[in-house]
């Protein structure tokens, strides 16, 4: 057996992958056995070992070597324990049950008289700690973190009882008063030791949810007690001492100034009331580092970012968060990538909070919209949209066009998601110029109709349907179609399948105008409807479309030929594959031969499209791009008179709805009938009647039901909500089978303080025993996340 | 706050150089990150950012000479220009160590290049030591243990 060099040599050697795999494999399998030899000198144990560790990076499985780590620690050679220690960190992970062996090794290596011992077992225990290492080991840690002066040994203690910490939280109690002891004694000493102090500090700040002890406070007090302390040493990098083993491109030691930031954020973020004594000073200090550091190095950089992170996660001063946009603004207009990425994703945090400070730096965000990198180019996008308003929404949408304009085949994702929202947007806002709206959006289809989805057109078909200005909508047809027809010099491509169907809805919607006009003469029209035919005939959408308006085209065309050639299209496809275009030609087909009169009637223009808005779309939950549209729930399904159905256009037979002008998202509003009744009852005195009993239980809310009144036809049931925590934006779904109807009352508070309650009221039509499945979102905690609860329930009596 | 989830050095054909992984993923998932984060960073142009979206977190990577350094961090407490600057600190410790340090040396020395990222981060990838003289001085003096050992071996 070779040594490790002639291995790795070998391996390189190998001139296709199979003799790789060949030699690695021959290899693995000759330490496999070799492992089983008790007897084998130390020397040979340590090579197998290393060629092990080299296997690991070729992605080959190590398992089989894992007790021979241990036995390598076993050993009282330094080079045994370290290369064992290191195996040990690298091929063993925390869930292994291998990690017992470990316990009592750990144990003597922690008290061992060698430093660089004990800094060995602290670095793997470290990284392989499991709740019953922590449990057995941390009064070793504790030890040297009580008695040792060694800063080497210190600071590995100190990371290490922060992850202790992580793995049991009960342990805050035995390491916060390190937190302050070794940061008082440590002062102006080893970094490394001031990380660790960090890194415990944190790991106490986290565990606060976990811990179950009440003593927290006053942990908590003697964390913030060293505040000023952190703040002492921010000050003192930033503004006096120059050291330079800690310089880092003329910033000191920016990995301790960011580590201490955290840490402050953190505990300002814990205990508001405890640091707003402090704030004066915080406020003044990241002023002073925000305004003084002007390097334009990466170093630098990092501080700075970290100082406008500090300052918008705690909501600090106008002036602050002014400040701090504008020190984004500059990572923006600077050359470095990385910088101008980590500011768009700032800044778009940020908005929310700071639209007009934002707003200000617009020119910059354009400017990454044109960016070659897709990682900015996407962040850029993103925050057009965020910022984007009534104002300044013509200048946004042009230069998102100019945008698309440049887009090629490797953004198309980002094309398409640019695409779906701008196309929402003109929605969204109320734009008082229609046409300058319909003009953009032909741009747009005539760019990037491909990326465009069916909903989307069917949005811009309405838009053009619902145009007011009649000359103007003529305008704009003819352009769509002078482009088709290849009379203008503009010209589109043929994977634009969105033009072609635009083109094709508004021949047929619009055939009889564009006729009497003298635009075009009724064969172009025919001719344009019969080449989408040949040319798309297995693309069920298009087809769709085509056919709808080559019947509607049929009824406001005299010439005999014409329509004996729409009759054609529409006959080609009876025989259709798709059963959803073979029933549409079928049915097409009959309209066809009926009287002209009724014809007409039936086939007449389209009325106004209202569009009713889905409820809960607000404009601020707009969806980050990458980030995949909501299913619908199923639930949410259930209760189908409570969300809007999805536009029934999306598929192709809906076009057969669209002629007959029934608005298909006209379904009524729920009825909020018997429920506001509840309304009068202020939260605070409502209780919960004793004999509603509980359904659900979590450590948030607790649910109680109650049924009020039964009948052969209805039940009227009352579900009352008792908060055990702040809950606030809170949401009752509620479904029933699906023979049964649900009527879903008011809710009487959606927020809710500790123990206070609020009332949900139901009517249940369908008779039966009422079953129900409830779903209940919610916010809660600080910072607030959103929650979701779900459960069954039934009446037994 | 820094808190690598793995640290990986791939060559510029793909190769994996070194791995030390920080959170616990199973072999299935180690493979797959490995794998498909070699394509992902290989393909990006030398002027693109060095920050990328993946999964549910973020990842860092920086390339020096053939190798790509590559973080995975997480998304909301990492600060992306400080994993720049960490994986800085260790490609100078190693430059230091091995005295100007290229591919090859990490391909036959991988251990030594653990054992120098052990000084730099440790635990659930955090950092453990900012200076660089700090970071030598403790990997050097152990191994010249490592040498006085066999020496006592001998005479012994």
């Amino acid at each position: 057996m070779g040594s490790l060099r002639s291995f790795i040599k070998d391996v390189r050697a190998a001139k296709t992958l199979a003799e790789e795999r060949s030699i690695v494999t021959k290899e693995s399998a000759r330490i496999r056995t070799k492992l089983k030899d008790d007897h084998l000198p130390q020397e040979k144990r340590r090579k197998n070992i290393h060629k092990l560790l080299y296997l690991h990076i070729l992605g080959e499985k190590t398992h089989f070597a894992q007790v021979e780590c241990i036995n390598l620690i076993a050993s009282e050679d330094f080079r045994d324990k370290r290369l064992g220690y290191l195996a040990a960190m690298i091929l063993l992970d925390e869930n292994q049950e291998i990690l017992t062996l470990l316990t009592n090794m750990l144990n003597n290596d922690l008290n061992h008289p060698n430093r660089y011992v004990v800094s060995l077992a602290l670095s793997t225990l470290g990284s392989l700690m499991s709740p019953e290492l922590a449990r057995d080991l941390y009064s070793d840690v504790e030890n040297i973190l009580a008695h040792s002066k060694d800063d080497f040994l210190v600071k590995k203690a100190l990371q290490c009882a922060a992850k202790l910490i992580q793995k049991d939280t009960s342990l805050v109690e035995v390491f916060f008063p390190y937190i302050n002891s070794r940061l008082v004694s440590n002062q102006q000493s080893s970094h490394g030791v001031l990380l660790g102090v960090a890194k415990l500090c944190q790991a106490a700040i986290t565990a606060k949810e976990k811990y179950e002890y009440d003593n927290y406070p006053e942990i908590l007090q003697s964390m913030v007690q060293s505040i000023p302390e952190f703040f002492a040493l921010l000050q003192d990098m930033n503004f006096t001492s120059f050291n330079p083993e800690y310089d880092v491109g003329g910033t000191c030691d920016p990995f301790l100034q960011v580590e201490l930031l955290y840490t402050i954020r953190l505990l300002f973020e814990l205990a508001p009331q405890e640091t707003e004594s402090y704030k004066d000073k915080l406020n003044d200090l990241l002023t002073k580092i925000a305004t003084n550091s002007d390097g334009a190095k990466n170093s630098a950089h990092a501080v700075l970012y970290e100082c406008v992170r500090t300052i918008f996660a705690l909501q600090l001063d106008q002036s602050l968060k002014v400040l701090g946009v504008n020190v984004l603004a500059k990572f923006l207009s600077g050359k470095d990538n990385n910088t101008k990425y980590v500011a768009l994703n700032t800044l778009l945090h940020v908005v929310p909070q700071e639209p007009q400070a934002v707003q200000k730096h617009r020119k910059f965000i354009s400017k990454c919209l044109f960016d070659p990198d897709i990682s900015i180019k996407t962040r850029a996008v993103e925050l057009t949209f965020a910022i984007l308003n009534d104002s300044n929404i013509k200048e946004l949408i042009e230069e998102l066009t100019a945008f698309l304009k440049l887009t090629s085949e490797d953004d198309k994702d980002l094309a398409t998601y640019v695409v779906e929202h701008m196309i929402g947007l003109f929605e969204q806002y109320k734009l008082g110029d229609e046409k300058w709206a319909l003009e953009a959006t032909v741009n747009i289809l005539m760019i990037v109709g491909e990326h465009i989805s069916l909903e989307r057109l069917s949005d811009i078909l309405i838009m053009i349907n619902n145009a007011r200005d009649l000359d103007h909508k003529i305008q704009v047809i003819r352009r769509i179609l002078d482009v088709s027809f290849a009379k203008s010099g503009e010209s589109v491509s043929s994977a634009n399948l969105g033009w072609k169907l635009v083109s094709a809805w508004c021949i047929g919607e619009y055939g009889d105008t564009l006729l009497e006009s003298n635009i075009y003469l009724d064969t172009e029209l025919t001719g344009y409807l019969r080449t989408l035919d040949g040319l798309y005939s297995d693309d069920c959408k298009i087809i769709g479309y085509v056919l709808t308006a080559a019947l509607k085209l049929s009824s406001r065309l005299q010439n005999p030929s014409c329509i004996e050639e729409l009759r054609q299209v529409i006959k080609g496809h009876n025989k259709d594959t798709n059963l959803m275009i073979q029933t549409k030609s079928v049915q097409y087909g009959i309209l066809f031969n009926l009287p002209a009169k009724e014809k007409h009637d039936i086939l007449g223009a389209m009325p106004l499209f209202e569009k009713k808005p889905k409820s809960g779309a607000a404009p601020a939950a707009r969806p980050k791009f990458g980030t995949k549209p909501q299913e619908p729930d199923l639930l949410l399904e259930l209760l189908d008179d409570d969300y809007p159905k999805k536009s029934t256009t999306s598929n192709a037979a809906g076009s057969l709805l669209d002629i007959f002008g029934s608005a298909p998202q006209s379904s009524a509003k729920p009825e909020n009938g018997k429920g506001n009744d509840t309304a009068g009852l202020t939260q605070n005195l409502m209780t919960i009647p004793k004999d509603a009993p509980e359904a659900f239980r979590s450590t948030d809310l607790d649910v109680h039901m109650k049924l009020k009144s039964l009948n052969d036809y209805e039940a009227h049931v009352e579900m009352f909500i008792h908060a055990n925590a702040s809950i606030n934006s809170l949401q009752v779904l509620a479904a029933v089978s699906k023979s049964k109807k649900l009527t879903l009352g008011s809710l009487s508070a959606s927020t809710l303080a500790p123990r206070e309650n609020c009332r949900q009221e139901m009517i249940i039509t369908g008779g039966g025993k009422p079953k129900l499945r409830i779903k209940l979102t919610f916010n809660t905690g600080s910072p607030s996340i959103t929650k979701t609860e779900q459960f069954d329930y039934k009446f037994d009596q | 706050m820094t808190q690598i989830k793995y640290m990986l050095l791939v060559s510029r054909q793909g190769k994996v150089r070194l791995m030390r992984w920080y959170s616990a993923y199973d072999s299935k998932g180690k493979s797959k990150i490995s794998r498909e984060l070699a394509t992902m960073v290989l393909a990006r142009k030398a002027k693109m950012c060095n920050i990328l979206e993946y999964q549910d977190h973020k990842v860092v990577y920086k390339r020096y000479a053939s190798l790509y350094f590559i973080c995975g961090i997480s998304s909301d407490s990492d600060n992306e220009l400080l994993t720049l600057e960490v994986i800085h600190r260790y490609v100078e410790a190693m430059d230091s160590y091995f005295n100007n340090v290229c591919e090859l040396d990490i391909i036959f020395n991988f251990t030594k290049a653990y054992e120098i990222l052990n000084e730099v981060l440790v635990c659930d990838g955090s950092m453990t030591e900012t200076s660089k003289q700090a970071i030598l001085r403790s990997v050097m003096t152990m191994d010249s243990l490592e040498t006085s050992d066999s020496l006592d071996q001998v005479l012994s």
